[in-house]
């Protein structure tokens, strides 16, 4: 068992070493999305991700923050404290901020609500998470995978019932499509049609049902390469940041519009949600 | 005559008639979605957008762009002359005008993935500005046979100069396309890669120019068995 720099324990980077050794050693290059696949059939049993959920319904139910509570009065779209098939209509309209909001957002507005935390305290520097061999765990990501979780074995059904949930639809839609960033592309330039591949890796096509439901219905996911757990933000934001446009903000208007437009268009596959997923990459 | 012109605008309303109660039902079952413009566009992504200086906000907005986005990437002639007049304007040239570079340059700036990435403080994976940018040309296009990785978002390019040769006419348009592809197709998929705000100096453009064109390369040479 290998250690961190700390000294303890990390079965989770042993297992990322090992899902890397497979890759490199046994597999050509452009193979590695099958033995990947193996290798996710191999590790589902025992995925690393469960311990997120784990911490993270510990996290939901203690009384934390300024203001000594749990998080069971939050209301994430079906009443408050009703977890049970929530996050599969996610992104959705919230009244008492008028806002759209992902499950990190809603997360986020209840930890400042009923908790007292600070905003910035929440998503700063503890929630970056984000050097690829670094396996800290955050405890938003950790709250976002235990909610998530409830919706197992459920398919995505996103509401448009509001205007504003309609126009965060819209508003996805023409981001997903607008060309800007210093590699002057689109997301659609990448993921709008399928066969395109990028230094070796196969492109997920996230405007098609089956493609877009087996990638989505698998977040928040436990990935390989990092060791960690990452949500459907973050694996936007690596988009993003390979776009070369500024840092995109967790919960912000377009991280849900980029959200909903994407699980809108996964949800006609009815994949069923599966988290934590395995993916080899974010 | 007279009776086949009568008939033909009745046959047209009942189209029409059709159309116009399909389109209805298609209306009644999913609500029409809002218009979403550039404005709407332009106050969402200031406010999701984290800036640590004002200016990483321009890479949100290109005047090249913003004609590509409207026209779905076919943008009409005098847009098309518009836009290839300035992207042509904007390519620079290595001091002493020397296009052909260092290959084996080239080489490096051809696989590397350095360059342009923005963070926030403390986060790992963003390029430091200091360092020398790579083109990341795997990304998209098969150049190095031996060269393990590849995409195919771009042509391949292996054997580029062994089918070109290495005229001064084939030299200039390979530096011009690696420094500005804008500069001969309005909306080409490829990024621009030459200026102050993109990832690569003059000299480096001629350095991968030298890379794909000169018969020592890897690119012009037989695949190592």
């Amino acid at each position: 068992m290998k250690t961190d720099e700390s000294g303890h324990c990390s079965p989770a980077k042993s297992m990322t070493t090992l899902a890397l050794w497979v890759a490199t050693t046994i597999a050509p290059a452009h193979a590695q999305d099958d033995r990947f696949t193996a290798f996710r059939d191999m590790m589902a049993e025992d995925n690393p991700g469960e311990f997120w959920v784990d911490a993270g319904k510990a996290l939901f139910h203690e009384p934390r923050g300024p203001k000594r509570q749990s998080l069971a009065a939050c209301d994430f779209g079906l009443g408050p404290g009703v977890l049970d098939g929530a996050y599969a209509q996610m992104p959705r309209y919230f009244a008492d901020s008028g806002r759209v909001e992902t499950l990190e957002g809603r997360l986020v507005t209840c930890m400042v609500r009923l908790q007292g935390f600070d905003e910035q305290d929440i998503l700063g520097p503890h929630y970056l998470n984000a050097a690829e061999e670094n396996s800290d765990r955050n405890e938003l990501t950790e709250l976002t995978a235990y909610v998530a979780a409830q919706s197992n074995g459920m398919p995505f059904r996103i509401p448009l019932a509001h205007p504003a949930e309609r126009r965060a639809y819209a508003l996805g839609q023409y981001t997903f499509n607008r060309r800007m960033g210093t590699m002057d592309l689109s997301c659609a330039n990448c993921h709008g049609e399928a066969g395109k591949v990028l230094r070796g890796v196969d492109l997920p096509v996230l405007v098609d049902p089956h493609t877009a439901g087996k990638v989505t219905a698998a977040f928040p996911a436990y990935v390989l390469k990092d060791g960690n757990v990452r949500t459907w933000w973050w694996r936007t934001q690596r988009c993003v940041l390979a776009m070369r446009l500024p840092w995109l903000k967790t919960g912000s208007e377009l991280d849900a519009a980029l959200t909903l437009f994407q699980l809108k268009q996964a949800e006609e596959s009815r994949e069923p949600i599966a988290v934590p997923g395995i993916k080899p990459r974010a | 005559m007279k009776r086949s012109s009568r008939r033909i605008p009745l046959a047209a309303l009942a189209a029409a008639g059709f159309l116009l109660f399909t389109c209805t039902r298609a209306i009644a079952m999913e609500p029409a979605l809002p218009a979403i413009g550039e404005p709407d566009f332009q106050a969402a992504a200031r406010a999701s957008f984290h800036l640590n200086h004002p200016e990483e906000f321009a890479r949100v907005n290109d005047p090249t762009l913003a004609v590509c986005n409207q026209t779905r990437d076919r943008p009409s002639d005098l847009e098309t002359a518009v836009i290839l007049q300035r992207e042509q304007a904007a390519i620079a040239y290595p001091p002493g005008g020397q296009l052909l570079g260092d290959w084996k340059k080239g080489k490096d700036w051809a696989e590397l993935t350095h360059g342009g990435r923005i963070g926030v403080p403390g986060f790992d994976d963003a390029d430091d500005p200091r360092a020398a940018n790579g083109a990341n040309c795997y990304a998209c296009h098969a150049i190095n046979p031996n060269f393990p990785q590849a995409g195919n978002m771009g042509p391949p390019l292996v054997g580029y100069g062994k089918l070109r040769g290495l005229s001064p006419e084939v030299v200039k348009y390979t530096y011009d396309k690696i420094f500005n592809a804008k500069s001969m197709n309005p909306c080409s998929l490829m990024p621009r890669y030459g200026g102050a705000t993109r990832l690569l100096t003059p000299q480096q453009v001629a350095d991968i120019v030298a890379f794909l064109l000169v018969p020592e390369s890897p690119v012009n040479q037989e695949r190592n068995q």
